[in-house]
């Protein structure tokens, strides 16, 4: 008979087998080629060239790199918050049932099952400054006098696909929150109550921590999710106007399809990489003092 | 529980309706745009039902290029790529969860968390020189198995936390009872978290099936396209059709709701499950 | 339980059918003997694939036995999909190959130079000079077949004007400005300008820039013919104030952010009168504003009395690592003689690249193609010039270029400032 040790690690092979051969191995060559002189202009002179491609990348006054890099974490953190906060209120404005409850989830989630080229297309159509339904809106309403380019304003532009990436984050947030509010024990709020605690200090002493491995989980992979995530901008703005909305992941989409420099476009990626494993380390570190696991 | 007030149920009502209007609005816009035709898109001030509604954006979609077929291909393969995922994740899920060295374990579950560090871009070059190089390019169902590569980690990472919140007790009982491990997994633990995995395979398919780069790069056949690269195939040099466009989104939508709506019962009761027993 | 064995099962039989499905698709349409090539295009769209593949069952139907697997990728990423196939030696025959590729793939050493085939071509001799031109590209060596050109022109809404009072079109890059700026602001939806802000703006704003200067390097636009930056002097250094002019008086704030739909949707809305386009754009404009409503000049000179044009084109090459490079050639030769071409490009909007298409079909020289058929032979006006197209900076430079141009439109640079960042991108 097969210990029970042997049965779990016979369990695990068939996801590392798949994560080692179509996730590890290849993130090992890519993250070869950042050292590499690797521009599809001219492949002849192929050669590694040690860090050359990170301080080009990181120096070079073109590309604004300090710019890109503040942009990511305005793009991170803003949208993080906001999906995680409206998330949550939408999450905590479900957990009693209501009349349609169903019915309503469906519709006010569905954000979650589109793509991200497809959110990108839509925000921008619903942006543009010539015939976009929220420039529409705005003007109906007489808050406006004239059509805004959100989208070419370089104050507008980071708030506005920011915003469509809330919308597009609402959903996720808002069902894991709503699976783990409706998970908390009615017998701690009942014992709350009995102590003497308001709403407040209920969703403070009560809620929150009980949620919490979901509340650490979900923020970290979310975070991750949304720096790795260049399509909205991509579709909306590309990087504009005048760097505004460049970050990392959008960036190294530029120097691969459009300029070729595939080992830039590597440093850029392993850079990203070597932040969110640092980020995500210590987050857990800092977690797991306290919980046992995530 | 705490009694509401009035006040307090009308504004908990208002903020609900709030919500679904956030919600509802651009796809209703897009679908107004889909049935409005070419010229009327182009007209302001915008009308919020078209004059002439027409499904010629429809028509025009489904007559260039054999959008039916990429239709069936993304289902087959969203549909088969996701299933294995699960099947895969249960297995990995179960086993990182009821292991029992704290320090492999803590290095397991990172070496996961890590997968999700990575931007796809880094992954695609040496993913098409290595597949190619071994005559695997161009094929759906070797794109499928690199599909259920990209999503394992994730849901293993979902899978574990499904079976954190199932006591070992009860496999434990199952084993005094003569079972194997795997056949107490089969019998006694996966009936339990059929909703997790519910929520897992509906994660899994709606990234399979919205998946654009890695289709666009590992396949070149005309009848093996996907929804995803079919509609991006709408965005040429001059620009984007946007009745058609809209339309694309509409129909490619159809089935990620279908799944999500179906699933998602499953998924707040997966998400939930558990942490009630447990 | 029951139910649990019913999902797996259900689950692996929808699965194992689905797999042999697709499997049962794989296999190779050519018998034996039978020529099979696959051809790879790049500027996709669904109309142009479709002609193509009009053109594909011709060619198939006077070659019988012979079968060609199109590969149309999405635009946006085709080029760089054809990169990475055709570094890994992918089965491909024939291949479409940009302007901004043919350097790179050159250096490669993935194309093959077609003199050999292009000696014993009937319809070589009557190739257009700019054909020529093109195909020799690099190295000065023909290592493609163009298929067409992209010339920019003037697209007026003869309409719009009309109400304003103006019923003479601008004969210079002076008038145009003056008449947008003029026109802008005559109520609060009119502007002058369909702008571009952003995807290679470049092409549009330094036709419109470096049309003061007398003294372009017509092989590359960046240089004058003292081998100075084209931008380094004060007729440029005006030209460019005058953009920026421009954009603040009669271009709507949004228009930063302008690609090709924005431009033209402000043009078909009547928005701005004015658009500097492509002739692909002709039939858009046709089914969504009318023929009757708009016409197409040349390109306005600037103060030098003359248009700079750059031509954008693709065309066909062949793989060097193909065997089956004769047959390939055949089908090269097919689609890019003169009659298919012609038919092709009347199609899909860009000019043909053979001189009988203009002679014998009236539709190349007619209507508002007559503008760029005036394009095309007035060479005293119009010269065509090059990018620097195998310079390993230029396909970094469209970036490089719209950071500062836009910097400097929303006032955070000075004129001069913009011309120092453009000078030390080319190190002039």
């Amino acid at each position: 008979m097969i210990s029970e040790r042997n049965t779990h690690r016979f369990m695990l092979v068939p996801a590392a087998l798949l994560l080692i051969l179509f996730i590890y191995l290849p993130v090992l060559k890519g993250a070869t080629m950042a050292f590499q002189s690797y521009n599809m202009f001219d492949l002849s002179n192929l050669h590694f060239n040690g860090f050359e491609n990170f301080i080009n990348v990181i120096t070079n006054p073109d590309i604004r790199f300090l710019q890109i890099l503040g942009n990511t974490l305005v793009w991170v953190v803003g949208s993080l918050a906001l999906q995680f906060l409206l998330g949550f209120l939408l999450a905590m404005l479900m957990k009693d049932p209501f009349k349609g409850r169903g019915l309503y989830s469906g519709l006010v989630f569905y954000a979650w099952a589109l793509s991200g080229f497809a959110i990108g297309l839509t925000w921008a159509w619903l942006f543009n400054g010539q015939f976009g339904l929220v420039n529409d809106i705005f003007i109906r309403s007489g808050i406006l006098k004239e059509p805004v380019g959100f989208l070419s304003s370089p104050r507008l532009a980071m708030i506005s696909v920011i915003i469509a990436n809330v919308w597009y984050g609402i959903p996720f947030f808002g069902i894991m929150l709503l699976a783990a509010l409706q998970s908390v024990p009615g017998e701690l709020y009942e014992a709350a109550t009995i102590d003497g605690a308001g709403r407040f200090h209920q969703l403070f002493s009560v809620t929150i921590p009980y949620i919490r491995p979901t509340i650490i989980s979900t923020t970290l992979l979310r975070t991750m999710w949304i720096i790795n995530f260049p399509d909205i901008i991509y579709a909306m703005t590309n990087g504009g106007p005048v760097n505004r909305t460049n970050i990392l992941a959008t960036q190294m989409i530029n120097k691969i399809f459009k300029e070729y420099d595939y080992g830039q476009g590597a440093a850029i990626g392993v850079i990203i990489m070597v932040l969110l494993f640092a980020y995500a380390s210590f987050y857990l570190k800092m977690s797991s003092r306290k919980e046992g696991d995530v | 529980m705490i009694k509401k007030s009035l006040p307090e149920r009308i504004l908990r009502t208002l903020a609900l309706l709030l919500f679904l209007l956030l919600a509802i609005g651009p796809l209703y816009w897009i679908f107004v745009t889909s049935i409005k035709g070419p010229k009327e898109i182009y007209t302001w001030p915008l009308r919020y039902w078209p004059e002439n509604p027409t499904l010629e954006s429809y028509r025009k979609l489904f007559s260039f290029s054999s959008f039916g077929r990429y239709f069936l291909n993304s289902i087959t393969i969203s549909l088969c790529a996701s299933f294995a995922a699960m099947m895969v994740s249960v297995s990995s899920g179960f086993a990182l969860s009821r292991y029992k060295v704290k320090k492999v374990k803590g290095r397991l579950l990172l070496s996961l968390y890590f997968t999700q560090t990575i931007p796809t871009f880094i992954l695609m070059v040496p993913l098409f020189t290595t597949l190619s190089k071994m005559g695997l390019i161009d094929s759906l169902p070797m794109l499928g198995i690199v599909y259920v590569a990209t999503v394992v980690a994730f849901s293993t990472i979902m899978a574990k936390s499904f079976f954190d919140r199932i006591p070992a007790s009860l496999e434990e009982a199952a084993m005094i009872d003569g079972c194997s491990t795997m056949q107490s997994l089969f019998h006694v633990i996966l009936p339990v978290t059929l909703p997790g995995m519910a929520a897992i395979f509906s994660f899994a398919f709606i990234n399979i099936w919205n998946e654009l780069f890695l289709a666009v790069m590992l396949l070149f056949s005309d009848e093996k396209m996907t929804v995803p690269v079919a509609l991006n195939s709408f965005i040429s040099k001059a620009g984007i059709s946007w009745d058609v466009m809209s339309a694309g989104i509409i129909i490619a939508l159809l089935p990620t709701m279908l799944v999500f709506g179906i699933g998602q019962k499953y998924i707040v009761a997966g998400l939930t499950e558990g942490s009630v027993k447990g | 339980m029951a139910k649990m064995n019913k999902v797996f099962m259900l689950g692996l039989i929808f699965c194992v059918a689905g797999f042999s499905l697709f499997a049962g698709g794989q296999q190779d349409a050519a018998g034996d003997g039978a020529v099979s090539l696959t051809f790879f295009e790049t500027m996709t769209s669904p109309g142009r694939t479709a002609t193509i593949q009009g053109i594909i069952d011709d060619y198939k139907a006077a070659n019988p036995g012979a079968e060609i697997n199109l590969i149309s990728p999405p635009y946006e990423q085709a080029d760089n999909k054809l990169t990475l196939m055709l570094t890994s030696n992918q089965d491909l025959d024939v291949v479409e190959v940009r302007d901004h590729t043919i350097k790179q793939f050159v250096n490669n050493g993935k194309l093959m130079d077609l003199s050999g085939y292009l000696k014993d071509w009937d319809e070589a001799g009557d190739l257009l000079p700019l054909a020529n031109s093109a195909a020799r590209t690099v190295d000065n060596t023909p290592y493609l077949i163009p298929q067409f050109f992209f010339v920019k022109a003037l697209f007026v809404r003869t309409d719009i004007l009309k109400q304003y009072g103006y019923d003479t079109m601008p004969a210079t890059m002076e008038e145009m400005y003056e008449m947008a700026i003029a026109i802008s602001g005559e109520n609060a939806a009119q502007f002058g300008f369909g702008f571009r802000g952003k995807g290679s703006s470049f092409k549009i704003s330094d036709v419109m820039i470096l049309s003061d200067l007398d003294n372009i390097d017509p092989a590359n636009v960046y240089k004058t013919s003292d081998g100075k930056f084209s931008f380094n002097n004060d007729v440029a250094r005006e030209a460019v104030a005058n953009y920026v002019d421009l954009f603040r008086n009669a271009v709507p704030s949004d228009g930063i952010n302008w690609g090709f739909n924005e431009q033209v949707n402000a043009f078909i809305s009547g928005t701005t009168p004015f658009l500097i386009q492509d002739p692909d754009t002709v039939a858009l404009v046709n089914e969504q504003l009318g023929e009757e409503n708009y016409t197409v000049i040349p390109i306005p000179v600037g103060k030098s009395g003359r248009s700079y044009l750059d031509y954008g084109f693709a065309g066909l090459g062949i793989p060097s690592y193909t065997k089956k490079a004769d047959e390939a050639w055949d089908f090269i030769s097919y689609m890019t003689g003169a009659e298919k071409n012609a038919e092709f490009c009347k199609a899909y909007g860009p000019l043909p690249i053979h001189g009988a298409s203009y002679a014998s079909d009236p539709y190349f020289s007619s209507g508002v193609y007559k503008a760029w058929e005036t394009t095309m032979s007035d060479t005293d006006t119009y010269s065509f010039i090059k990018y620097p197209l195998d310079s390993p900076k230029y396909p970094g430079w469209a970036q490089v270029q719209e950071q500062y141009m836009q910097s400097l439109l929303i006032g955070e640079i000075t004129v001069d400032e913009a011309i120092a960042k453009w000078s030390g991108y080319w190190e002039y």
